[in-house]
Order: structure tokens, then sequence, then C-alpha cells
């Protein structure tokens, strides 16, 4: 199958927030999700991942264009104003 | 003042954060730190409930809940007036405060042991009522009058959260297996259970001394509140576990229940139901001042006051 050209869209936030935000991306038709743990800082301070309340998650989400900017705005829109939120994508080639 | 040696684990953590040290807990054993800990005590409550007529329990279970119920709304007007803090950073304080901690309650079960006092072992079935009741109090502080509140989210994230699930399953297993079905688990979860608070409170050392700098921002009143909150809900403690004519143990296990704040159960609820709350307030507070401060020096005094009221009262 030849590369299709898709994006990757990365968000980066609290870790209370994984079921909420799980939920948000399947309902505005995400097929899948990546989710990993993640630590470090930020505008909202340290994030040290040291004890569950304290901790980051990353979710990778890889659709069309369109699907991605739905999810930005939509977590823009809901979550910025009072959580760490930080979003990102960027072209990625799906190869299978 | 000789201190239990748990607690200098604690300390032990505190320097290794304050020392740049590379000691870290990883994340899932600290996982299932907690969740040995909040299951121990669980079934240490249901053994002793299993004693009990269950019946027996109602009464003092509302006087308790009625009173631990004051505790935030308390609270709340102390830190919006006098400490002009935004309405939800007051009230998601005060839900912190009103709301309990289980290893500052196990500290004080530990200290019990030392000193050879008795307690009435449904002292644990309060600890899982006393966690509820401040949250709700304080997203209702927070919203009364303005927006709408993610009831199902929050009521989701108190009931079937970690600490009460586990707490509460630890009673109905204990408490359907008696103290004679339990024995096959006691090794694990009762003779071991000083050596793993030891190790929890290792890694709340090292959290907490990351979170010290971060109230050293925020001022004298958040500090002076963080250690006279404590000993005014324990002075209330004392007098209802005194009205309700516990044991000394159980009078000072109260006490220590009540002046315990949340930094488990109540920042996960608070985050997902006051989101506007500035989360390095009340956790600055809770666990940078409020537990250090129970363990090293409420502890003992409220050990001191249970006895007071004993030997002056009846």
């Amino acid at each position: 199958m030849p590369a299709q050209p898709m994006t990757l869209l990365t968000i980066l936030s609290e870790a209370v927030l994984e079921d909420t935000l799980v939920d948000e991306i399947v309902a505005l038709g995400a097929k899948g999700y990546t989710i990993s743990e993640a630590r470090g800082r930020g505008t909202h301070g340290e994030r040290s991942g040291r004890w569950s309340a304290g901790g980051n998650i990353r979710i990778e989400v890889i659709g069309d264009a369109p699907l991605c900017a739905r999810i930005v705005a939509r977590l823009q829109s809901t979550y910025e104003p009072d959580y760490g939120l930080l979003m990102f994508t960027c072209p990625v080639e799906l190869q299978n | 003042m000789s201190f239990e040696p748990v607690v200098m684990f604690f300390l032990l953590g505190v320097f290794a954060g304050l020392l740049r040290s590379d000691l870290k807990i990883p994340g899932s054993i600290y996982e299932f730190l907690s969740i040995f800990i909040l299951l121990a005590i669980g079934l240490k409550g249901g053994v002793e409930l299993a004693k009990q007529p269950f019946a027996d329990l109602l009464a003092p279970s509302l006087v308790i809940v009625g009173v631990g119920a004051l505790i935030p709304l308390f609270a709340f007007p102390v830190l919006r007036y006098v400490g002009r803090l935004s309405r939800a950073d007051a009230a998601s304080i005060a839900a912190h405060y009103g709301s309990v901690s289980v290893v500052t309650f196990s500290v004080g079960i530990t200290l019990l042991g030392e000193h050879k006092l008795d307690f009435e072992g449904y002292l644990i079935v309060f600890l899982v009522l006393l966690e509820m009741p401040a949250l709700v109090i304080g997203v209702i502080l927070a919203r009364y009058g303005r927006g709408q509140v993610r009831w199902g989210k929050l009521l989701h994230e108190v009931f079937f959260g970690k600490s009460i699930y586990l707490l509460a399953g630890g009673l109905v297993i204990g408490a359907i297996a008696g103290p004679e079905g339990i024995k096959p688990l006691d090794k694990l979860f009762f003779d071991l259970f000083k050596g793993i608070l030891a190790l929890f409170l290792l890694e709340m050392g090292l959290v907490a001394s990351s979170r010290i700098a971060a109230l050293r921002e925020y001022g004298v009143f958040l500090a002076g509140f963080a250690v006279l909150m404590p000993m005014f809900s324990a002075s209330l403690g004392t007098l209802a576990g005194w009205a309700l004519g516990l044991s000394v143990g159980g009078t000072f296990l109260l006490a220590t229940l009540f002046a315990s704040a949340s930094y488990i159960a109540a920042p996960a609820a608070m985050r997902i139901a006051v989101p506007e709350a500035n989360p390095a307030l009340s956790i600055g507070a809770a666990l940078g001042m409020t537990f250090p401060f129970n363990i090293f020096l409420g502890i003992p005094i409220y050990l001191w006051m249970a006895r007071f009221i004993h030997a002056s009262g009846g």
C-alpha cells in the first residue's frame, strides 16, 4: 500500500483528565489513540509524575487534518482556560 | 521528643528532595504502596466491623459526619475573607481540609501501637465516610449560584476513585471474612504494614519537598492556616470523640482524622469539579505543611488532648 499522508496530533495534558479527553476524542471521530505517561515543566509548574495527581499524559492521535482541527478546537475552548494543555500537529505518512 | 521510626522515613524523603538526590520511587511502585495501604486499612476496619452490630454505628456515624461537615464550612469563610483567596481557591482548600488523609490516620494507628493503647476498630468506617461530604460541600461552595457542575463526573471520581473504592472494598471483605477468615492474609496485610507505610512516607517526603517551595510563594497566611486549621479540627474531633464515649485511643484517632487534610482523593476530585482553583495552593498547604505538621507535632499533641479530656472530663 502506498504511504498515505495523515496528520499526527500530540496532546500533552494532566493525567487527571485522561478519561475525559479520551471520551472527547472518540466522540469527535478518532478511530484510535495512544497514551503514554509524561513529565516535565511548563507554565503550570513542574509536573514530576511522582504521585498520581501530579503527572502528565501524552495522547497521540493520527487522522485527517479536519479531524485533528476539530479536536484542537474542542479541547482549546473547553480545557485550555483551566488545565495545563499543549497541542501540536505534524504531517506523517502512514505506512500500513 | 522521640519520633516514630516510620516518620523518619518521611524526613529522609524530604532531605533527598532538598539535596537533589537522584532517589526516585517509580510510579508503579507508588501505586502499589498506596493500594496496599488502602486495602490493609480497609481490611483492618472490616475485621473490627464484623465484631460490631451494624445498627450501633448509625448514630455515631451521623454525629461524626455532621461534625466533619463543619470543618469545610468553617474553613471556607476564613480562607475567603481573612486570606482573601478567590472563591474557587477557598472552596477547594476547604474541601481538602474537610476530607481526610489515610496515611496520617495510619501513622496515628502506629503511634497507638507504640503506646499500647486500643481503639475502636470501627473508626475506620468513619475514615471512609469522612472522605466524601467535604468534597461535595467544597464543590457547592465553589459553584453556588454560578455555572454548572459536572456532578456525574465528580460523584464517579469520589465513589469509584481508588481511595474510597479500595477502603470500602477492604471493609466489606474484612467484614465478610471476619477475624478467623482473614488469618491467611494477616502476614501480608497486617505484619508488613509498618514497613510498607515507611516506604510510602519516603515517597511522600520526596513529593512534599517539591511542594514546600511552592507554598512559600503564597505567604504567611496559608502557612498559618495549614497549622492552625488542623489544631481547630482536632479540638472538634476530641470533643466529639469524648462526647460519643470513645476510648482515649479512639478519641485521639478521631481528632487525627479531623485534623488531617486529604492529598490523594481531594486533589483529583477538585481538579475535575473546580478546575479554576489553583492546585498548587491546596496541595502545597495540605501536603507541604499540614501533613508534616500532623505527623511530627500534631499527632503527639492530639494524643495529649485525648488523654487530657478523658482525665479531666470523666
